[in-house]
């Protein structure tokens, strides 16, 4: 049996790898699979806690989590899919953004 | 209009006013828990008449019915007047179980703690509202409710027939009422607090009334003036008030004058903290009196409505500053545990009185503006008061009780007199000027009349109106005989008794009182010349201007006062002081009581100190005779052919022709004359030390608040806009710069509970 402390410090390196990859890509794919890594980093981190525990709930957030992850790529692909056809590109940063000031 | 025959019955409304003291008496109360009424009334009229006349401006009813809230006012001053004469009623009966000064605390006003200098223990100290009664505030009581009434009398007739004030007299009566009621609580006070809050209630509607022509600059200007002259006494008067709460740690008469152990001249007292309160408060009163150096206001408040000149500045609310003097009289007053040692206070209200009655007198010689002259003239007669209370306060420090109760009474009594006959004297010219007015309209219909020049009320456009308006013309003759003080008559009485006794202060102990005494003596004379020069400028000779042809006496509302007052002038001075009433004012007496009239002429005539005699004489021998036939060698002449008086003003006028006449023109070009013009340059003086001193000093205090105040708070603005600027960039609209942030922010905050909690 693997310790879980060493499950939870792969989660915190594949949560900090998405979150790097946040910042760093402006490509809105990437953005959005960077997104993905770091729900499933705290998925796994979920799954190493119900094994030490011998709780079943972080099962249960688990599967939940990854319900909502599936939507949720459906809703960002949807998304970009209109930022595409709108805007003629999917890279971040390169319109005026309306976030500005 | 309507028509001036069935006026009257506008009065009809009033007599509800009437039955209020009648109910009064049958549920039983005693008068004086009802005096604060004198105060209601007008208090409760006041917002009716403001708020009631903006909204119906211009209605039918309001304005004919009610004539613009005048109606109202009149009630509401007739239930102060009532009320007053039942209070006078029963003072003067003592049927009220009235103590000798009765007092009613009615509740407390503002309670407060006062920690005791040595910090251990407080004390609970009350500023109360009540009534004090004694015969000095009967009589002002009087004066005051009997004088608003007739004047708002006079005002229905003298301001609702003007175009000029159409559909803004609500206004005039509104601030009327406030102003009476001011007078009326002044003097009904129990306390300086509550004086205070009334005097200022009265500089308040004292502005507005002098500048209720203010698209007029002058008498915007004129209002300024007032307000601002007497707020420098005011200062005076407020500090004074506070020096002496420090000293007696009250403000209450009763605390003040009577109680034994922290009252007038008890608990270690010094003298000197007294007098410099006394000095402040009485500076305060030289500023509402209009006394040298702070009279330069009386003259221009002419500009306002003439009711207002007679109301204000010549019957009531100049003789606050009199009453305040009035009060000082038992810090004083040796006899009854007062303090010692301040005669010198005395000796400066003498010399500020004489000073003031001079140069007043003085300067009302080249007066050719009727109220003008009136103006200065009651300067002059307060200034007697003024000086007659130097006199007391004198005496009564000096120990001679009995001179100085004498002094006193007649001063008081003075204040009276002079009151009932200035309110009259204004009313008549006010008389005089409306008509006149009308005339000159009436002659000019229909013209243009855009741009002439005028002026009715200059004396120089008046002249042989004797015969055009004999009610007038009469009413002003004793008005003016009273002032100057012609035997038998009115002020003589009272005047009399001032002179005499400032003399006596002079020869027996005083040389300092020497100057006073000369200078009152003097404009005794004086006031025999001016008030002639008034009466036969405008009403004897031939009339100098195609307008007072065609005067007539015809505007209702107008004479009744003047009758009345006529009576009151010429007999109520002969019939009070038949009654005693100089004795009465001062407490030597608890009650009015007819005492021999022959022994009254004897001490008015022939007084049995030689000295005294000289004096009572001399001032006779220079009111009666120099003055007046001075006066009637340059300015009397008789009427035109044909025209008629009634007896008594006609033999006047033939009389003033028969002294032969006198080329003045050398004298009226001479510089001193020009002096007199330019009011002895005081006004002058007073605006060259104000562009000296007050105005720089604006200037610094204007650049202060500009560059460092604003300054400061500018700095703070535009700093906080640079630094939002700055901020701003950290907003750079890129998705992925919040994440970094919230990224950061996250983490640290999960350091910073890591660190705590580790």
């Amino acid at each position: 049996m693997i310790d879980p402390s060493w499950i939870a410090g792969l989660g915190v390196i594949l949560f900090g790898i998405g979150l790097l990859g946040t910042f760093y890509h402006k490509n809105a794919i990437v953005v959005l699979m960077c997104i993905e890594l770091m729900l499933n980093a705290a998925n796994l981190n979920f799954v190493a806690a119900a094994v030490h525990y011998g709780d079943v709930s972080g099962w249960v957030f688990t599967a939940i989590a990854i319900a909502i992850a599936a939507a949720e790529v459906a809703i960002g692909l949807a998304i970009l899919l209109s930022m595409y056809s709108t805007q003629e590109t999917i890279f971040l940063d390169e319109r005026a953004s309306i976030l500005k000031n | 209009m309507a028509g001036s025959g069935n006026e009257y019955n506008l009065l009809l409304p009033l007599v509800p006013a009437l039955l209020v003291v009648p109910v009064l008496l049958l549920l039983g109360m005693e008068s004086h828990e009802a005096a604060f009424l004198v105060v209601l009334a007008p208090l409760l009229a006041f917002p009716v008449i403001l708020i009631v006349g903006q909204a119906y401006n211009g209605n039918e009813t309001w304005k004919y019915k009610l004539k613009e809230g005048g109606i109202i006012g009149l009630g509401s001053l007739l239930i102060s007047l009532t009320v007053a004469l039942w209070l006078m009623f029963d003072y003067l009966t003592e049927a009220a179980h009235f103590e000798h000064d009765s007092v009613a605390t009615w509740f407390d006003w503002i309670s407060f703690e006062v920690m005791q200098s040595d910090y251990t223990m407080t004390e609970t100290r009350v500023l109360g509202v009540g009534v004090w009664i004694d015969s000095v505030t009967l009589m002002l009581l009087f004066v005051a409710t009997f004088l608003c009434f007739l004047i708002c009398w006079f005002s229905l007739g003298y301001m609702n027939t003007d175009q000029i004030n159409e559909n803004r007299n609500h206004r005039f009566y509104g601030e009327f009422v406030l102003f009476a009621l001011g007078m009326f609580g002044m003097v009904l006070a129990d306390n300086f607090l509550w004086l205070f809050v009334f005097w200022e209630i009265m500089g308040l509607c004292s502005y507005l009334l002098i500048g209720f022509y203010f698209w007029k600059e002058s008498a915007a200007y004129a209002a300024k003036k007032a307000f601002l002259t007497t707020r420098v006494g005011d200062v005076f008067l407020m500090v004074g008030l506070l020096i002496l709460y420090d000293i007696y740690g009250s403000l209450e008469f009763s605390v003040v004058f009577d109680d034994p152990s922290t009252g007038v001249g008890g608990a270690a007292v010094d003298s000197g903290q007294l007098f410099w309160a006394l000095m402040m408060l009485f500076i305060g009163a030289i500023g509402k009196s209009a006394q040298f150096p702070l009279h330069v206001w009386l003259p221009d408040a002419m500009e306002g409505p003439t009711p207002v000149s007679a109301l204000i500045h010549a019957a009531t609310m100049v003789n606050a500053g009199l009453y305040l003097v009035a009060r000082m009289v038992p810090f004083v007053d040796v006899s009854h545990h007062g303090v010692a040692g301040l005669e010198e206070l005395g000796l400066i209200v003498a010399w500020v009185g004489g000073i003031t009655a001079f140069m007043a007198a003085s300067i009302a010689f080249v007066q050719n503006d009727i109220k003008k002259v009136l103006a200065y003239s009651t300067m002059s007669q307060l200034a007697y008061i003024f000086t007659g209370l130097g006199s007391a306060l004198w005496f009564y420090s000096h120990g001679d009780h009995h001179a100085a109760a004498f002094v006193f009474g007649a001063s008081m009594f003075h204040l009276f007199n002079h009151a009932m006959a200035k309110g009259m004297l204004f009313m008549a010219s006010g008389s005089v000027i409306h008509e006149l007015h009308h005339a000159y309209e009436h002659l000019h219909h229909g013209a243009d009349r855009g741009h002439d020049d005028f002026d009715h009320q200059d004396m120089r456009n008046m002249g042989g109106l004797a015969s055009k308006m004999p009610v007038t013309a009469t009413a002003m003759m004793f008005g003016s005989m009273s002032i100057i003080g012609i035997p038998l008559i009115g002020g003589f009485w009272s005047k009399e008794g001032i002179i005499a006794e400032t003399w006596k202060a002079c020869l027996e102990a005083e040389p300092l009182m020497f100057g006073p005494a000369l200078l009152v003596l003097l404009t005794a004379g004086m006031t025999g010349f001016y008030m002639s020069r008034m009466w036969l400028m405008t009403f004897a000779g031939k009339p100098k201007h195609e307008a007072a042809k065609h005067v007539h006496e015809a505007t209702p509302w107008i004479k009744e006062p003047l009758v009345i007052l006529t009576i009151i002038s010429a007999l109520g001075g002969f019939l009070l002081s038949v009654m005693g009433v100089v004795d009465y004012l001062s407490a030597e007496k608890d009650h009015l009581a007819l005492h021999g009239v022959l022994e009254t002429l004897e001490h008015a005539f022939l007084p049995s100190d030689t000295n005294l005699r000289l004096v009572g004489w001399t001032t006779i021998l220079l009111s009666l005779v120099i003055g007046p036939i001075y006066a009637a060698r340059v300015h009397g002449g008789r009427l035109t052919e044909g025209e008629k008086s009634n007896p008594m003003v006609a033999w006047l006028v033939s009389l003033s022709d028969s002294f032969g006449s006198q080329d003045v023109s050398e004298i009226a070009d001479s510089s001193l004359s020009e002096a007199l013009q330019n009011r002895l340059y005081f006004d002058d003086l007073y605006e060259w030390a104000l562009a000296k001193t007050a105005i720089p000093f604006a200037a610094f205090a204007a650049w202060f608040d500009k560059n460092v105040v604003d300054g400061l708070v500018k700095q703070v603005e535009s700093n906080s806009v640079l630094g939002s600027i700055q901020i701003r960039k950290v907003t750079t609209g890129r998705a992925r710069d919040y994440i970094l942030m919230t990224a950061v922010g996250a983490l640290s905050i999960f350091a910073l509970a890591w660190g705590v909690s580790g």
